[in-house]
């Protein structure tokens, strides 16, 4: 159908998810990334992204973290970050292989998400719908599906 | 007034806030002298606003046979229309599931919506935003997988205490058996999560079930136990990628008819992307059960379809099924939009039953019968076995759509035995439901609900398969009327 092959493409995440992360220089927001309704099972890969061409591929995420949810971690708090705007993309790597797995039609059969829970149009959520402005303590709760 | 005389209001007064010019109460006029004109069916695509509590129907006509026990559940679009914008095609609708349950002597009726993402969405928004079959959406859609664009709607398939809500490009959606709501989306298999699952399941002589699901020029082939656990999924290479509502089965192969209307381009809706090619005539792959790398391909002229009856294999190896055929796609395309405009005129012809037969010498071969027809069942005792006769909807004429009879056409001898309601009815797909305890095929009846369009109430029949053309031995009546459904399934 249509409407699976022109979703395919829904996420290069596993990519971008393989950078370490920089040092953090230490600044304003504390922004706490957390998935309350994540299976414990797997470890679940969180990138942030600080600006709308980071997040849409063009450079890299301004942190990462990988939790270890089998082990029952299911938040990260990035300290220190610039005030600013931010998007989140996430997966939940639930056989712990390091890849987003994928169904034989290219679809993504491991749970992700997006900041602001927000989700896209035949593809990875906006920067527009998956924005949010970090300032002192910030909590993201998100839900993989 | 009409949701899009309101839009056209609302749209208005946010561009001025001026008094009406004149211009604004010409179109206005023009929009009220639509509705005006509104068909006399165009209460089978009306919209629901809610679910419906169960219900106990009316006994208007009959009596209820001894031995029918059981429930029919029925799918089928039934919210269209939405302020901030609507579906423009048939196919769009939301899911509403309708159980007939006849008891005792007793019919009651309820119907839930399935509870989507894209109903949460569009009932969030107040607008129908979702790109489908015919409607385009817009950029407020959110769609992160295609089960965000399931409206379940299409058919229904019984699962232990569950019945999943089927639709054509996504995964089937569980609902309770005994009130409707909503469970959650079927993943058979965690690495098979989001594959279409289609509408059509074939249910074959050993319990268990086959079905499809396509993704251009590729198809998976599901095998479900009786339990309906998944017993293997296999993907398939297609020699085209053709649209494909519906497959069929015998006893020993998956038959997959590949029509010429082929996905051209990527665009949404996916009637965009299709493009009608009769000169590349219509391909029927058949497929080894038993080894799905064992084809066979045939070629036949080209036509629509989007039904196919359950196929049988003969001695010599000749398989034969049945198709509802027409000339061409543009009720798919144009028709089913003059269903939600609820008014117009359905481009092209009904469609005719047709018998297609293909040989152990690779030869193919289609007949025509001159029987209109539509919504094909067969006796579920014979399912991918020989057998004579094919129930259908039947009285559809040229420019006016929806059926309005019920009909029994027998192969081998070529007769039609049908009963006429009158344009007063908007016919549904009927279930074929075997007597208990009997084994031939006529000894069975033929469960399905209508449209009185005259009464604006939704009604159940049932009739004998072996006089069909004296009219229904029961039927009873509620007291409200939801639009006409898809497709249904007996649950004994």
């Amino acid at each position: 159908m249509k409407t699976v092959a022109a979703i395919a493409p829904v996420l290069a995440l596993a990519a971008a998810l393989t950078v370490a992360a920089p040092a953090a220089p230490a600044f304003a927001a504390d922004l706490t990334v957390a998935f309350p309704s994540a299976a414990p099972q797997g470890q679940i890969m969180v990138a942030v992204f600080n600006s709308e061409a980071n997040y849409g591929g063009v450079g890299q995420p301004a942190q990462v973290a990988m939790l270890d949810a089998a082990a029952g971690q299911t938040s990260v708090t990035f300290d220190g970050l610039p005030d600013g705007d931010y998007a989140v993309r996430a997966f939940h790597d639930l056989n712990g292989d390091g890849k987003m797995n994928t169904n034989p039609f290219g679809m993504p059969v491991e749970p992700f998400a997006f900041s602001n829970n927000a989700v896209g149009n035949m593809g990875p959520a906006s920067w527009e719908r998956a924005k949010f402005t970090a300032a002192g303590a910030t909590t993201q709760s998100i839900d993989l599906k | 007034m009409t949701p899009s005389r309101r839009s056209f209001l609302m749209g208005a007064a946010a561009l001025s806030a001026a008094v009406a010019t004149p211009e604004m109460v010409r179109a206005a006029a023009a929009l009220d002298a639509v509705a005006a004109t509104k068909a006399d069916w165009a209460l089978a695509t009306q919209d629901v606003e809610g679910d419906i509590a169960r219900q106990t129907m009316r006994l208007v006509h009959g009596r209820a046979p001894a031995g029918l026990q059981g429930a029919l559940y029925r799918n089928g679009p039934a919210k269209f229309r939405r302020p901030g914008g609507s579906a423009t095609h048939w196919f769009d609708g939301d899911g509403m599931m309708r159980a007939f349950r006849i008891q005792d002597g007793q019919a009651t009726l309820e119907a839930r919506f399935a509870d989507t993402p894209k109903r949460r969405t569009e009932t969030e928004l107040g607008a129908v935003v979702t790109p489908g079959f015919g409607t385009k959406g817009d950029d407020r859609a959110r769609i992160g997988s295609n089960d965000d664009a399931n409206a379940a709607n299409t058919a229904v398939m019984v699962a232990g205490d569950q019945v999943w809500a089927l639709w054509e490009a996504g995964s089937p959606l569980a609902l309770s058996a005994s009130d409707l709501s909503t469970r959650n989306f079927v993943t058979l298999r965690d690495d098979l999560k989001g594959m279409p699952f289609q509408a059509h399941p074939r249910y074959a002589p050993d319990g268990s079930i086959w079905n499809v699901g396509s993704a251009g020029d590729q198809a998976v082939i599901w095998h479900l136990r009786a339990d309906r656990s998944l017993s293997d999924a296999q993907v398939v290479p297609l020699p085209r990628a053709s649209y494909m509502h519906d497959f069929t089965a015998t006893a020993r192969h998956v038959i997959l008819v590949l029509q010429p209307w082929v996905f051209a381009t990527h665009a949404m809706p996916v009637t965009a992307g299709l493009t009608w090619r009769p000169e590349m005539g219509t391909q029927v792959l058949v497929l080894d059960k038993d080894d799905l790398s064992k084809r066979r391909l045939y070629e036949l002229p080209g036509f629509f379809h989007f039904h196919l009856g359950d196929a049988w294999a003969e001695r010599d190896g000749t398989i034969r099924f049945d198709v509802a055929a027409s000339g061409d796609p543009r009720f798919a395309v144009d028709g089913a939009r003059v269903l939600v405009d609820g008014h117009g005129v359905v481009p092209g012809d009904p469609a005719k039953l047709a018998l297609i037969t293909l040989r152990p010498d690779g030869r193919a071969d289609m007949t025509y019968s001159d029987v209109v027809g539509e919504f094909p069942k067969a006796d579920p005792r014979r399912a991918g076995l020989k057998r004579s006769l094919t129930a259908h909807t039947s009285g559809e004429t040229r420019g006016r759509p929806l059926p309005t009879g019920l009909a029994v056409h027998d192969w081998d001898s070529g007769r039609s035995h049908a009963f006429e309601f009158g344009v007063h009815q908007v016919v549904e797909e009927a279930v074929f439901v075997p007597k208990p305890g009997a084994t031939a095929e006529r000894d069975a009846w033929l469960v399905g609900p209508s449209v009185n369009l005259k009464d604006g109430r939704t009604e159940l029949h049932v009739f004998d398969v072996a006089r069909i053309e004296d009219g229904p031995v029961a039927t009873w009546q509620a007291d409200v009327a939801l639009p006409a459904g898809f497709h249904g399934v007996w649950a004994g």
